[in-house]
């Protein structure tokens, strides 16, 4: 009993030592605390969801189909991302001012469009930019993407407006379509059965009239209701109620059926007709951009919170940085003990290498606590960033990543022979976080043996748990939980195993 | 300081150094009473050889100065007695225990101050302090301790400075004090008086005595060999070889062949008297002339030889202004002593 009690009175030389020596540093302590709220202050003041206007040149030929008020208007349909600044004919001085700077984009319009698309080829918008980072250059693609699709959309809308007018013509022809039917009807009731004929034949030039008009335009309310999920004859009920017309139309003319039976055929007729008109107005009341835009989305979360950009990256942040403190703390902890000379006392002295190690976990537990508190409390009562879930849960996780990143700056402070190279370690551990945590990325854009480097790294779970906590309430994952303890011990044991080493005797 | 009443007195009859070449074993009697024991202790790095052959014993309760310039090996035998470097060759004992294998109550017998100042500078000398006593586990009421161990050091005054912002003197008191706050029973002081005024050494040597009456042994290196008057045995160290171990007086009684005497007469000394005197059967053949009318005499003992110059002179009808003994500087038998290894390298 008294061997552990003295066990923990040589590991508390170390837990004051270290606090000691880390509250005669106010400026550091400030620096951790103040130093990222301030970082994120400013971020989530200075940062606005906005992708970055392009100075855009466009480059169409003297004889293109699209005018320039087709191409500025073609621009602006996308927002803010396209900022007009004129159209040339002239393609190298285009690309001359994109090298120079002074446009950001250069779209170069398709030559021949038409004669393209007439032999079965897309014609092509060419994208012109002087960017060297990847995240622009997909931008660009992106928005390339973009303007083709409103270019395309155009087209169709145009078309739809066409079908639109051709529409008044088909109501002409309905309409008479109607009165031959009435006029067949008082014919045959009549018996005036040449009348009937005449009336007949008239009947069906109106149903290969409406036949061929509504190909072009109700043709369009079909499509609609197959991208809808509809089948059967509900998938084209245009195309059923003219395919229906055609039949009873040429039942009228089938000479072995008795009056009642044709009368019977021109009351389907009739009402197929009706149909018709009805769908035709249907189709007119609807808007061209609707017909040739149907559908949209809309995105919803079921979240109790829609975080924002600094909601999501604050924990983020959080972990990186009780990572990046426990890993610099710890590496240069030991290495400057050795380098000061100190570590010559402990070996003469009782001291375990366990109680040394257990003395500084605790030091660095302690005022790597202080600051996350310190720095938790600004965010969510300064920064007003969600904390939806459970303290003690998120106090876990914090305990966790310290617990990890001290094991893992106690294994590089004692494999290092020097501060610096304990310092250059750290910031391999740091680049590493950056790249590999998810922090700027998600991890499913890693491919799968790559993230193995992921899951050794504190900030990967720290980030995951901090997030799944404050800004979906949810428990944390005792899996990760598992996980990130789990890399500590590895670490704690591998730290022992070296640090006995070191106090141990010299060959 | 606690005073340990239980422990020997120190006595002025010093342990009888062991040479090299004198037994392995030590003599009975005298190892029950030794604290540290050396045999043909060995260190090598590489291919080089740091320490070679190194044979001596501790007494219980005195000071051992163990003296030799830069570079002789001084470090790594207090390494190799404290058990941070294990012998490639040798033994050693300390507290009748191989000291790589002292057990934690065993180390608690031990105090060691490194050559340089070791512990942090940005805690107060009380930290400093604090932290030293914790380390060997001191129970948390030591307040009391602490505040004597600093007394003791003369820094009491001077707890609550910074380490950084005091002077080197002061960090070697420190230094001094965190070896002692846990009462150890043997202190390893590597050059404890390196680099400090002359002031501050003769107090760091009141320090030692004093902590020597409490019954402490300590085993303490030096590159100052006058210092070695302090010691009540000294072994004398260079190019990693013990070339002696003895009292400071007979060190110099081996260096020079015997004791020294001061010879000085009122008038000029011929060289037919200088003959005849150095043909006398109690005076060695060296003599050295300081001067026309004086010269020293190495004799067998100079408390008989003495008596024996004056009356000779008396017979010679010399007029003899003193006769005395002299005590060359310690510079100077060190030099003696180490002028065959230099000039046989």
């Amino acid at each position: 009993m008294g061997n552990i009690f003295r066990g923990f009175i040589r590991a508390s030389s170390f837990l004051r030592k270290e606090i000691f020596e880390i509250l005669r540093q106010p400026r550091l302590v400030a620096t951790l605390v103040l130093g990222p709220f301030l970082i994120l202050f400013i971020f989530g003041f200075g940062y606005h969801a906005q992708t970055r206007p392009l100075r855009t040149l466009f480059v169409a030929q003297t004889n293109s189909p699209l005018n320039a008020q087709d191409i500025q208007n073609y621009g602006s349909s996308l927002g803010v991302q396209i900022t007009y600044v004129g159209i040339t004919s002239n393609q190298e001085d285009a690309l001359n001012q994109l090298q120079r700077g002074q446009v950001d984009l250069v779209i170069v319009e398709p030559v021949d469009a038409t004669s393209s698309i007439k032999n079965n080829q897309q014609a092509v918008f060419t994208f012109y930019h002087h960017e060297i980072d990847p995240a622009q250059v997909s931008y660009i693609g992106y928005l390339g993407w973009l303007y083709v699709g409103v270019v395309n959309q155009q087209v169709l809308q145009s078309f739809a407006v066409q079908g639109q007018a051709d529409a008044v013509n088909l109501q002409v022809t309905l309409k008479e379509a109607h009165a031959n039917v009435a006029a067949m009807r008082l014919a045959l009731q009549s018996g005036n059965e040449a009348l009937a004929q005449q009336k007949q034949q008239g009947l069906a030039s109106n149903v290969d009239a409406i036949s061929q008009g509504v190909g072009i335009s109700l043709g369009l309310l079909d499509s609609l209701q197959q991208t809808n999920g509809a089948s059967g004859a509900n998938a084209a009920p245009v195309q059923s109620t003219l395919t229906d017309l055609h039949q009873n139309t040429n039942q009228l003319s089938d000479s072995t059926l008795n009056t009642n039976e044709r009368l019977a055929s021109l009351d389907k007729t009739d009402k197929d007709i009706t149909d018709l008109e009805s769908m035709l107005a249907e189709f007119q009341s609807i808007t061209p951009s609707i017909i040739v835009s149907p559908f949209r989305s809309e995105t919803k979360s079921v979240a109790n919170v829609q975080p924002t950009t600094l909601d999501y990256f604050a924990f983020a942040v959080l972990a990186l940085l009780l990572q990046h403190i426990g890993v610099t703390f710890a590496a240069l902890s030991i290495v400057r003990e050795r380098n000061v000379g100190t570590m010559e006392l402990f070996r003469v002295s009782p001291l375990s290498a366990a109680e040394a190690l257990l003395g500084k976990y605790i030091s660095y537990m302690l005022f790597g606590g202080v600051i996350a508190a310190a720095l938790s409390a600004l965010l969510v009562f300064i920064l007003h960033v969600p904390m939806l879930g459970n303290w003690w849960n998120f106090s876990l996780v914090i305990v966790g990543v310290l617990f990890t990143s001290l094991g893992i700056g106690f294994t590089i402070s004692i494999v290092s022979q020097t501060d610096s190279q304990a310092v250059q370690y750290s910031m391999i551990v740091l680049l590493a976080s950056v790249f590999f945590s998810g922090f700027i990325m998600s991890l499913d854009m890693l491919l799968k043996p790559v993230r193995v480097i992921s899951w050794m790294l504190p900030t990967t779970y720290g980030t995951l748990l901090l997030r799944d906590i404050a800004l979906r309430g949810m428990a944390p994952s005792w899996v990760y939980l598992g996980g990130l303890f789990a890399i500590g011990l590895v670490f704690m044991l591998i730290s022992w195993r070296l640090m006995r080493r070191l106090i141990a005797v010299s060959q | 300081m606690k005073k340990k009443g239980n422990l020997i007195p120190v006595e002025k009859e010093i342990w009888p150094p062991v040479s090299p070449s004198e037994e392995d074993q030590p003599q009975t009697g005298q190892v029950n009473d030794s604290v540290i024991s050396a045999r043909h202790l060995t260190k090598k790095f590489g291919d080089e050889t740091v320490v070679q052959d190194v044979s001596f014993d501790v007494p219980r309760a005195s000071i051992f100065g163990f003296i030799g310039p830069s570079g002789s090996g001084k470090t790594t035998t207090v390494r190799l007695l404290t058990g941070v470097y294990k012998p490639t060759a040798g033994k050693v004992t300390v507290l009748d225990h191989n000291p790589v294998k002292l057990n934690r109550r065993e180390r608690v017998g031990l105090g060691y101050m490194p050559q340089l100042f070791v512990l942090y500078p940005n805690l107060t000398v009380w930290e400093n302090l604090n932290f030293a006593a914790s380390l060997y586990g001191m129970s948390l009421f030591r307040g009391k301790r602490l505040k004597e161990a600093l007394k003791f050091v003369e820094l009491y005054e001077h707890r609550s400075k910074l380490a950084r912002n005091i002077s080197g003197g002061m960090l070697r008191r420190l230094s001094l004090a965190s070896t002692l706050v846990h009462d150890p029973q043997l202190l390893f002081l590597d050059e404890p008086t390196a680099g400090i005024d002359p002031v501050l050494r003769r107090k760091f040597w009141d320090h030692f005595r004093e902590l020597k009456n409490q019954g402490r042994t300590i085993f303490i290196t030096t590159q100052y060999v006058s210092e070695a008057d302090n010691c009540d045995l000294v072994g004398v160290q260079n190019n990693g070889k013990l070339l002696m171990v003895d009292t400071p007086q007979g060190i110099r009684h081996h260096t020079y062949g015997g004791d020294m005497v001061e010879f000085r007469t009122a008038q000029s000394f011929d060289f037919n008297a200088e003959a005849i005197l150095r043909s006398l059967p109690f005076v060695r053949a060296k003599t050295v002339r300081t001067g026309p009318s004086s010269m020293r005499i190495i004799v067998d003992h100079a408390n008989t030889a003495i008596p024996e110059l004056m009356g000779w002179a008396q017979q010679q009808k010399i007029q003899v202004k003193s006769v005395e003994e002299y005590l060359p500087s310690f510079e100077d038998v060190f030099v003696e002593l180490v002028r065959p290894e230099v000039n046989h390298g």
